[in-house]
């Protein structure tokens, strides 16, 4: 793979949005011509070459990875819309990295920052450490987020992650969500989402979920009263194929939906 | 005999978001000062009283010198004014909802001048309903309505007796409309709330539910009207038995409101607690009508939500830093930002962050330089390097604000400004000019 490198030199004062950040915008540029792309500073449009030293080169989409250094967690948007190719990003960022791409992948080696995969269509984004909130879920106002894609992260992910999902059978589409823990209104207004937490929910998990799957291999601080048990299983298998073995009680909801409602949420008994 | 005062009628009370348009104002000739309001609520009253000169109002332009607030002329107040914001890198205007919609408009223009951002108080108080809205839509209807029809009535997570005190009589509760001949006997009145308050005391059903889980409590009425029978004996400290008994009595409901203050926009889940309450409201109009009103606080933040949403698209936390606008709150709302220390220059209109906003934010937005625009000496005046003298909207100036219901009603000006004092409007219009004369447009 072409490897491009950009090293973060100066401390910001305020958020930069770098949304020209993605190997679709840097494929096949000379290094001269990516130093150019514009990111905005305040209310300032300015250029990547006024905050970054890039070095490295590009052919094509598919074969370029971006390798990201220095201290990013005021840097917005990397990764904004992208559709190929890799970003790898070896500190903390800033808010919306990875929203709405299709394809490609996105690995931060740290914690990210709130809407992280928002709206993602395809594509995966790793995250190592811990997540702000709206992972993976819709924009204010849009009634369908995540539609497709893998989010995988290690640690906790903050309220109301992967809002508004939706998944789509014909076009065999299963948006999914891994996470270590999760605060409050996971998976709400799901509407085929996968979502599988290794340990602990907060409250209000699968608000107003119409259908989808969330499992939880930890407890749920308080499960919402409109979820009704359905029995216990002893392994959850999810559309995307995969199966998950281990003692669940199942549920089913968000009844305030549908009096009989094909939403599942397993929590481990 | 010698007329000594002048009467002024059908005045609107720029206080609350009820925005009573029936006081009479009598204005001592001699003096120019309010001498006596009528009909209006203690609160309101106080509102006039209080624009009548005294130590607590300013009356002219002040400047930040050798950190004591000392008089200058209003050009060299404005020339500081638009130069703090001229040299800001991210600029905030914060504040509009204490004052008409003109002025508003206004702050639109500057802040897009500025490409700054731009929010008003909805941010800390109802922005929870307005998400909920965009999100979910939502059934109103005018207060005018509600006094005719309204047969149950539900204040959830709000007083008015003591934060909107005439509401009661004038469109909610006791108020005889059309078809409600016998006014108070012809409504059922349900409050809920964690705290007895003395609403909850002269309504005929009082539900205690427990703080913060006033979510949980209306998923189950919604799955509960959906015909689900629920595991569970009672949600948030209410038996499932009066649950059931309650979507009974909303089932029957002919015309049915629900009105829902900060008690449920502020307390836990925010916006998905007005959410689901609106998807209630919703599916209750399978059976009835019924609709729901947010109880706003300020006299026009209402009117500050249209304006913001008909220039911008937005109604509150408006970013124009990118040259047009953007909106996501809780990454352009003001607390959010000044917590995360992003502003470096702020314009406060009619608004008292400092004495609202949490420790942290208040303490980055005295950091950096500030202008108020305020007619009182407020917690945030004090620490301003500018202040700027204004004319009450709605005693001192005309202009047009909106209802709770989002009624447009015109201000009436009763008296005269005290001093120097000029309205927001045009206090505004004069930053804009100086602003556009630094930035060579
Ligand atoms: S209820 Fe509100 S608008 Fe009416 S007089 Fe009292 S403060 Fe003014």
């Amino acid at each position: 793979m072409d490897e491009i490198k950009l090293k973060i030199k100066k401390n910001l004062k305020f958020p930069l949005e770098a949304d020209s950040i993605t190997p679709d915008n840097f494929a096949g540029k000379t290094i001269a011509a990516i130093k150019k792309l514009p990111v905005y500073y305040a209310t300032k449009k300015m250029t990547i070459g006024d905050f970054f030293d890039v070095s490295g080169k590009s052919t094509e989409v598919g074969n370029t990875k971006i390798i990201m250094e220095g201290d990013l967690s005021n840097v917005k948007r990397i990764g904004e819309k992208m559709t190929g190719g890799e970003i790898e990003i070896n500190s903390d960022v800033g808010m919306h990295v990875g929203n709405n791409m299709s394809g490609g992948k996105i690995v931060v080696n740290g914690n990210a920052d709130d809407w992280a995969g928002a709206m993602l269509q395809g594509g995966e984004l790793e995250i190592t450490g811990d997540a702000g909130h709206y992972v993976g879920s819709a924009y204010r106002g849009f009634w369908q987020g995540m539609k497709d894609g893998v989010i995988k992260v290690k640690g906790r992910v903050g309220i109301e992650s992967m809002l508004w999902a939706k998944s789509s059978k014909p076009a065999n589409k299963w948006p999914t969500l891994y996470c270590g823990s999760a605060d409050a209104f996971l998976g709400i207004h799901n509407h085929g989402g996968t979502i599988v937490v290794e340990g602990d929910v907060d409250r209000c998990t699968g608000a107003d979920q119409a259908w989808g799957n969330i499992v939880v291999k930890g407890k749920v601080s308080r499960l919402l009263p409109s979820y009704k048990k359905v029995g216990e299983v002893k392994e959850v298998q999810l559309p995307n194929g995969e199966v998950i073995k281990g003692k669940f009680i199942e549920y089913s909801g968000d009844h305030t939906i549908k009096k009989e409602t094909a939403g599942r949420l397993y929590v481990a008994a | 005999m010698v007329e000594k005062v002048r009467t002024v009628t059908d005045v609107c009370c720029p206080f609350c978001g009820t925005l009573c348009d029936d006081l009479e104002i009598d204005i001592d000739l001699k003096t120019d000062q309010v001498v006596e309001v009528r009909n209006g609520c203690q609160i309101g009253t106080k509102k006039f009283y209080a624009s009548n000169p005294s130590e607590h109002r300013f009356e002219k332009p002040l400047i930040k010198k050798n950190g004591e607030l000392t008089e200058v002329s209003w050009e060299e107040a404005i020339d500081k004014a638009a130069d703090i914001l001229v040299k800001a890198q991210r600029p905030l205007l914060y504040g509009f909802s204490s004052t008409e919609c003109e002025a508003q408009s206004r702050g639109v223009e500057l802040a897009e001048l500025l490409n700054a951002i731009l929010d008003n108080t909805a941010s800390v108080c109802h922005g929870p309903s307005l998400l909920a809205i965009q999100d979910v839509g939502a059934s109103l209807a005018t207060l005018g309505e509600i006094k005719n029809r309204a047969d149950t009535v539900i204040f959830w997570g709000s007083n008015p007796v003591h934060a909107h005190p005439r509401h009661l009589s004038r469109y909610s509760d006791f108020i005889r409309g059309y078809f409600r001949t016998d006014g108070r006997n012809d409504r059922y009145i349900i409050v809920v709330d964690p705290r007895y308050t003395h609403t909850a005391q002269i309504a005929d059903k009082y539900i205690k539910v427990k703080p913060n889980e006033d979510y949980e409590l209306i998923q189950s009425i919604r799955a509960v009207l959906r015909g689900t029978d629920l595991d569970v004996k009672e949600v948030a400290g209410v038996p499932i038995e009066d649950i059931k008994e309650l979507v009974e009595r909303l089932k029957s409901a002919n015309f049915g409101v629900l009105f829902f203050g900060m008690g449920l926009t502020q307390s836990l889940a925010h916006h998905r607690n007005i959410e689901t309450a609106i998807r209630l409201v919703t599916e209750l109009n399978d059976y009835n009508k019924f609709i729901l009103i947010p109880m706003r606080g300020h006299y026009n933040v209402a009117g500050a939500n249209q304006v913001f949403a008909w220039n911008t698209g937005y109604a509150y936390s408006i970013d124009f830093s990118r040259g047009y606008p953007r909106y996501n709150p809780g990454e352009f709302s003001s607390v959010q930002l000044l917590m995360r220390d992003e502003v470096d220059a702020s314009l406060v209109v009619a608004s008292d962050p400092g004495s609202n906003f949490p420790a942290g934010a208040v303490k980055n937005l005295f950091k950096h330089p500030l202008i108020a625009i305020e007619p009182h000496k407020t917690p945030t005046s004090a620490f301003a390097d500018v202040v700027l003298p204004a004319a009450i909207a709605g005693i001192e100036c005309e202009g047009t604000a909106y209802r709770m219901d989002k009624v447009p009603l015109r201000l009436r000006k009763v008296k005269e400004a005290p001093g120097e004092s000029l309205s927001d409007k045009e206090i505004l219009e004069r930053i804009i000019e100086k602003v556009k004369g630094k930035l060579g447009e």
